[in-house]
């Protein structure tokens, strides 16, 4: 926590010095395609609903055989929890999602709601499909919130998004490094700040820590390497268990993670810029290349040197359990073993996957 | 080898046997003498299709329900729908050892009718496929469920993605997504793109999409002439699997006449109707089960479900893709749901309903997650509504105790 809590101290001391941080015009959003530079173009502040795991109300809401993540999030949305949003931006990431955009329209009465058409296949039909939804996107935005999107403000929020990408390589790069190692879990409790404060201020503290903490000594490795796959975890506190149990995770393909960060090549139009980096990014389980996927998931387990994979889906996530059989066996193809696991949103892993996760470590011990 | 080993080869055998199904018809010509004429073309046309998928005669497209058959009649080939056959394999009250199959394989808390298919697919009961070619709609799992079914047949998989929108944007994007992956298709088949073909194929759909609408409206008779449980069998397996074929141009109107041959003579199906119900969802448990028979007994008719709403307008042969791109974005259940509640507000009125149930069958998001709010928005129309939890093809998943209670509390209620 030596690392995570350092970090946030410098995050809290700019915002208390920060003196427009109590005027922000917070927006909820959802879905990692989802290109914030627009919302930050038209000033406003993306906020990333990642909700308690709580769905006492929910239940009566959405069917018992629902993701708990979007469980979740209506919980704290008809709690009255996400009343500070000037509106909402989701995308049409699978069938829960659609259903929770029209649970909370109808329940909620956001001012401002607004559904983004995202293909799932990436070629030039789609990208220009793509760019005129946020075409669309963005004269809705400015219907609605009274202000002109101009390029200057879109190519600035570019570069602010751009350089959260350089500034989150160079940490993925500390990891492992320092007495006691910078561990990937706490690198994960790091990027969770990212949604509760605007880019300039997440950027600024982020470039503080990197230059105040001294990581110059690498950590002898502690223990099999792993990757981690999925769709979203709340928190940390798998790769944290993992940690203890004497694993290391090497790296994690989460929408709470890696797959966060995008750089977008200003080589042509922004917009059209900003389609293509959304959806030429390495996929997630829900778009439909699976092969892409694949192929990046075994580039980057080479590349990290990770011995095993541990994919993580969550309950009634359709697109993660429908791909894990086909991704098991690519990955069996070229010896890398995978964990399977389908858990609740909640952070904390049950005993049954502790279990399984040690058992899961002991293998790859064994395999060297 | 076990008995329940070699009885499964003999069964795998005999059903990749195209004679099988010659030879099973005039059995099942017999066994369904008393089925009306349409029930009897709907069985000729599964045994035609599975004899011709089998034998390999034509190219053999696997689809999903929502992805036009036209475009598969359109390139001359046969289109076979794993879904529907999961549906007949849990009607025979076979999907047992299919599921447990799959469930090796893939989570449970999946579409068992996607489960039952992987099964039968892993057992080699399938008719092997030349192309798969699937939808996203309505459906987040079918991309990647057919996506491994084509990584275990080694076989291409086109796929359709239609956007969340109605926008116009949308329609133009459909139409070139229809293009692009026809235009492969023909590739991949080494068949000719004969435009007059789907010209031909659009004008049988079209005849059949206004005798679909005649039915419709012959169905909205009191009492009701024909029963919802049979509307979610055959006559919705026959919109999904039949369109554009000349089957459907047989079938529709065999149907149509039976219909209103009760309404002439003001037959329901029931002795004494006391309520109308609709039926919510695309299917209903096609195993052994109770639902209907407590609904029949209490004098509550099925006389509509959604799953008959006939939704796309009629389409313009001379642009296939631009009249198919329009059908697949006129879907009521894709988009906001708002567009489903004005469909089923539409059905409601048109059916004379005053008993709403909506079925939640287990695995499918995009219908159940909408069953709360369709239940909150017709409680305050002062209809009565209730949610069944069930499952169409695993019988494990349904609870008769549960279930009757539901139903006989409900009625009751309704009094």
């Amino acid at each position: 926590m030596k690392y995570y809590l350092t970090f946030k101290k410098i995050l809290d001391d700019l915002k208390a010095k920060d003196p427009l941080y109590a005027k922000n015009q917070w927006i909820g959003w959802t879905c990692t395609y989802l290109p914030l530079e627009i919302l930050e173009a038209a000033h406003l502040t993306p906020f990333r609903i990642l909700p308690e795991a709580t769905t006492e109300k929910a239940d009566s809401y959405l069917d018992p055989n629902f993701c708990p993540f979007i469980k979740a999030a209506l919980e704290k949305a008809l709690s009255g929890g996400y009343s500070f949003l000037s509106g909402i931006i989701f995308l049409n990431t699978c069938d829960g999602m659609r259903r929770l955009f029209d649970a909370w329209r109808l329940y909620c009465k956001p001012t401002f709601s607004y559904l983004l058409d995202l293909p799932r296949v990436m070629d030039s039909s789609s990208i220009a499909f793509f760019k005129e939804g946020l075409n669309d996107l963005i004269k809705q935005l400015e219907i609605h919130f009274r202000r002109k999107i101009i390029e200057d403000d879109l190519l600035m929020a570019i570069e602010r998004s751009n350089k959260t990408g350089e500034l989150l390589t160079k940490l993925f790069s500390l990891q492992g490094r320092g007495d006691p190692p910078f561990t990937h879990g706490e690198i994960l409790d790091i990027l969770s700040e990212r949604w509760k404060v605007n880019r300039p201020l997440f950027n600024q503290a982020l470039e503080l820590f990197i230059s105040s903490i001294k990581l110059d000594q690498k950590a002898s490795p502690v223990g099999p390497k792993v990757m981690v796959t999925g769709s979203l975890l709340d928190g940390s506190d798998l790769a944290r268990m993992i940690e203890e149990l004497g694993g290391e995770v090497v790296a994690s393909d989460l929408c709470t993670a890696q797959r966060i960060h995008n750089i977008v090549n200003l080589d042509s139009d922004p917009l059209d810029s900003l389609s293509q980096a959304y959806l030429r990014k390495p996929p997630c389980g829900r778009m439909h290349d699976t092969q892409r996927r694949i192929d990046f998931l075994k580039q980057r387990l080479l590349e990290c040197k990770a011995q095993g994979l541990i994919y993580f889906s969550l309950k009634f996530c359709d697109p993660y359990l429908y791909e894990a059989p086909a991704m098991e066996g690519a990955l069996k193809e070229i010896g890398i073993p995978t964990l399977f696991i389908e858990g609740e949103y909640s952070g904390k892993p049950g005993g049954g996957i502790r279990t399984r996760v040690q058992a899961f470590l002991e293998v790859l011990r064994q395999n060297g | 080898m076990d008995n329940k080993a070699i009885g499964l080869k003999v069964l795998r055998k005999m059903v990749h046997f195209p004679s099988t199904y010659r030879l099973l018809l005039p059995f099942l010509n017999l066994l369904h003498s008393k089925e009306n004429q349409a029930y009897r073309v709907w069985v000729r046309f599964l045994l035609s299709t599975f004899r011709d998928a089998y034998a390999h005669q034509k190219p053999v497209i696997w689809i999903n329900s929502f992805l036009p058959s036209e475009l598969i009649y359109g390139l001359g080939a046969i289109p076979i729908l794993p879904e529907i056959i999961s549906a007949l394999v849990s009607y025979l009250e076979w999907s047992g050892r299919f599921l447990s199959r799959a469930d090796t394989s893939i989570s449970t808390d999946l579409c068992s009718f996607y489960r039952c298919a992987l099964g039968l697919a892993l057992e080699d009961f399938l008719p092997r496929p030349d192309l798969i070619l699937s939808s996203s709609q309505l459906c987040d799992g079918a991309n990647k469920f057919f996506y491994y079914l084509s990584r275990l047949y080694q076989c291409p998989h086109l796929f359709l993605d239609p956007p969340y929108s109605d926008h116009p944007r949308s329609h133009r994007y459909m139409e070139g997504q229809i293009e692009e992956v026809m235009d492969e298709a023909t590739k991949i088949l080494s068949l000719p793109l004969r435009k007059e073909r789907f010209r031909l194929v659009l004008n049988r759909s079209n005849q059949a999409r206004q005798w679909i609408e005649k039915i419709n409206q012959l169905r909205q008779s009191i009492p009701s002439p024909f029963p919802g449980s049979e509307g979610l069998s055959y006559l919705s397996g026959m919109t999904f699997h039949s369109m554009g074929s000349p089957w459907a141009l047989r079938f529709f109107p065999l149907l149509y006449a039976e219909i209103e041959k009760r309404v002439f003579s003001k037959k329901g199906y029931l002795p004494e109707e006391k309520h109308r119900f609709l039926w919510l969802h695309h299917v209903r448990p096609y195993y052994k089960n109770e639902i209907f028979n407590i609904l029949s007994s209490r004098g509550v008719a099925l006389s509509f479900e959604e799953a008959n709403y006939l939704y796309w307008p009629p389409l313009d042969p001379s642009e296939p893709w631009k009249s198919l791109a329009d059908k697949i974005l006129s879907n009521v259940w894709a988009g906001p749901i708002e567009r489903r509640m004005k469909a089923i507000e539409e059905m409601r009125v048109a059916y004379s309903i005053d008993g709403v149930i909506h079925f939640s069958h287990w695995g499918c998001r995009q219908s159940c997650g909408g069953a709360a709010i369709i239940g909150d928005w017709l409680k305050e129309k002062g209809i009565s509504y209730l949610v069944l939890f069930g499952d169409g093809a695993d019988p494990n998943n349904y609870s008769t105790g549960q279930i009757r209670t539901r139903l006989e509390a409900f009625i009751e209620m309704m009094g």
